[in-house]
């Protein structure tokens, strides 16, 4: 084993363990509300945007104008998403879910289609590689993902109130869409940035299987989150050992330990129930 | 009895752990005499290990199987360029997906492009498709640098290897003889085996065929074939219905009959298309070094590709 990698891998580590941090959170919410892959069609969502710009001749390679585009189209999917869940008694959220990713996918392809150049790059640029991540972006990545951090900790009741019984605290008189909106809004804007490291599967996984291995073993919110921290520092180190060791590809080699992981855990749950 | 055995058996052991001492301290010093070269694609590779010869220690990152457009960063990619002395690159943006982080993050400020350690390939090779004026929306697609695919000439091959000479020479001054003599040796092999195609193609100069993707402008212009259609209606964009009907009706006019896949594409859309067109027939051809285990140097993929190509086009044509 050459250690001296670990020296390269350091920016990617960081960012793997700022990312685990706020979805093992997001996570949580995302799986109580049942809008599993909420992630996958936002995050489409903002590479439709990006498509748009690239499609209206901006250069892919200067990533400002690009970066704007998805954040717009993020707070586009994030007006959906609070807007149709007025509906839910008839047609599941999820439906429309799927929808969004299937057409926001489909408009992609179709943009490029249409864009100069070559469009092979550009779902490259899109989808990022936490392997070639690097501390500027790691710094201004935590940085935001503080502030959304603050945002959702100062107003977390109401979040969470929300995402656990919408219909009562509906009844209450309390804006369920505007807080759905900005729940979705500042989620989007942590899920298009996490994408943009580490690419999709890795953030699907960061999301949704903490809270998954923490449900295991908890009903409480507080235990819960806590193991799925843990689960996701874990992870993440055990992923970023064994691509190294056995020189694998770090992203799906992460999403793999996930996988491996919560069999684990599943399996160790009995001897928890009987103690 | 016992003790005699004993020293023996320990002075044997010393003896044996020296000498893997010694043999060892031999590669170590061996290993750090020659100068580490990485290459983006494995032709490049064969080609630096062609001139380079054992005075280089060349390490190519894409498999000849892989799309050199899109390629998994490993960690052991980092590893290699940090502590490489040359990186070639293919260049023409071929690799902009996965290179420049790559090179970021490997630290090591002798590759960087603009610094002596990283060689562009592409610098004074022939390039195919460079579009010129103004750049257009309706121009479609266009690669302002032109085909980045121009390894599959030998000619560029022969280029690319001068480029290496000079910058090896450049790195390692004291080799400069020995670079100089490797590289005439792959010229008059390469010079002996391009005389060996041409005489094979000779026979199905002007044959129209149709690629799946811009691969093979270079290779084809060399060999006298002429291109007249893709499967793929731009780079990346899966085939549209028009685009698939619009070739199938070219195709038929023009009566071509071979449709040239690269490995890594899927056969289905090429497979469809030449059911359509009578006597037609799909040849999945290597565009890289190590694109199919045959092929283990430069020399031998246009070996592979003209035999496997001449024998098509021998059963198309009737030749």
């Amino acid at each position: 084993m050459d250690w001296s990698i670990f020296q390269f891998l350091a920016p990617a580590i960081a960012a793997s363990l700022i990312i685990a941090g706020i979805h093992a959170y997001l996570g949580l919410h995302v799986v109580e509300r049942g809008v599993i892959f909420v992630d996958l069609s936002l995050a489409q969502i903002a590479s439709l945007g990006a498509a748009i710009a690239v499609w209206q001749g901006y250069d892919p390679h200067d990533s400002s104008v690009i970066y704007w585009m998805s954040l717009a189209f993020t707070l586009i999917g994030a007006v959906i998403f609070a807007v149709i869940k007025g509906h839910e008694a008839r047609i599941p959220q999820e439906a429309f879910i799927g929808i969004s990713y299937a057409v926001a996918s489909a408009a992609v392809i179709l943009t490029l289609s249409k864009a100069t150049g070559e469009a092979e790059h550009l779902r490259d640029m899109l989808v990022g590689n936490i392997l070639s991540v690097q501390w500027p972006e790691v710094g201004l990545t935590a940085l935001i993902y503080l502030a959304i951090g603050v945002f959702h900790y100062v107003f977390r009741r109401r979040f969470l109130e929300i995402s656990l019984d919408p219909v009562a605290t509906a009844a209450r008189g309390v804006s369920v869409r505007f807080w759905d909106f900005l729940f979705y809004a500042s989620f989007g804007l942590v899920v298009t940035r996490s994408v943009a490291i580490a690419g999709v599967l890795l953030v699907f996984c960061y999301l949704i299987v903490p809270s998954v291995g923490g449900m295991l073993f908890s009903a409480r919110i507080g235990p819960r989150l806590a193991i799925g921290w843990v689960m996701g520092v874990l992870v993440s180190m055990l992923g970023m050992y064994f691509s190294v060791q056995f020189d694998l590809p770090t992203g799906a080699t992460i999403v793999c330990t996930f996988g491996l992981a919560l069999i684990g855990m599943a399996a160790a749950r009995p001897l928890f129930r009987r103690a | 009895m016992n003790f005699i055995n004993s020293v023996s058996m320990n002075v044997r052991t010393l003896v044996v752990a020296g000498i893997l001492a010694a043999s060892l301290a031999g590669t170590v010093a061996n290993a750090q005499s020659k100068l580490n070269v990485v290459t983006s694609t494995e032709d490049l590779g064969s080609i630096a290990r062609e001139v380079g010869g054992d005075k280089v220690n060349v390490t190519a990152l894409a498999r000849g199987f892989q799309d050199p457009h899109f390629v998994e960063p490993k960690p052991s990619f980092i590893l290699a360029v940090n502590r490489a002395a040359l990186y070639i690159a293919v260049g023409r943006e071929l690799e902009i997906g996965w290179l420049p982080p790559l090179l970021t993050s490997s630290r090591n400020a002798k590759i960087q492009p603009g610094a002596p350690g990283y060689l562009d390939a592409s610098q004074n090779v022939r390039i195919l498709e460079i579009p010129t004026g103004q750049i257009t929306r309706a121009m479609g697609d266009v690669h302002p640098l032109g085909n980045p695919h121009y390894w599959l000439e030998p000619g560029n091959g022969r280029l690319i290897a001068q480029a290496i000479r000079n910058k090896l020479s450049e790195l390692a001054p004291a080799d400069k003889a020995y670079f100089a003599q490797r590289y005439d040796d792959f010229d008059r092999r390469l010079a002996a085996a391009e005389k060996r195609w041409d005489a094979t193609m000779a026979p199905y100069k002007g044959t129209k065929v149709v690629t799946y993707h811009r691969s093979w402008p270079n290779f084809m212009a060399r060999f006298g074939l002429e291109v007249v259609g893709y499967v793929e209606p731009k780079p990346g964009i899966p085939p549209s219905p028009s685009h698939t009907i619009d070739l199938v009706e070219e195709m038929k006019r023009s009566s071509i009959k071979l449709i040239v896949v690269e490995p890594y594409f899927s056969l289905k859309t090429p497979q469809a298309i030449a059911n359509q067109v009578p006597g037609a027939k799909v040849l999945v051809l290597a565009p890289s070094v190590g694109g199919v285990k045959e092929v283990t140097d430069y020399i031998q993929l246009f070996e592979y590709d003209v035999n496997l190509l001449a024998g098509a086009l021998k059963q198309i044509t009737g030749k």
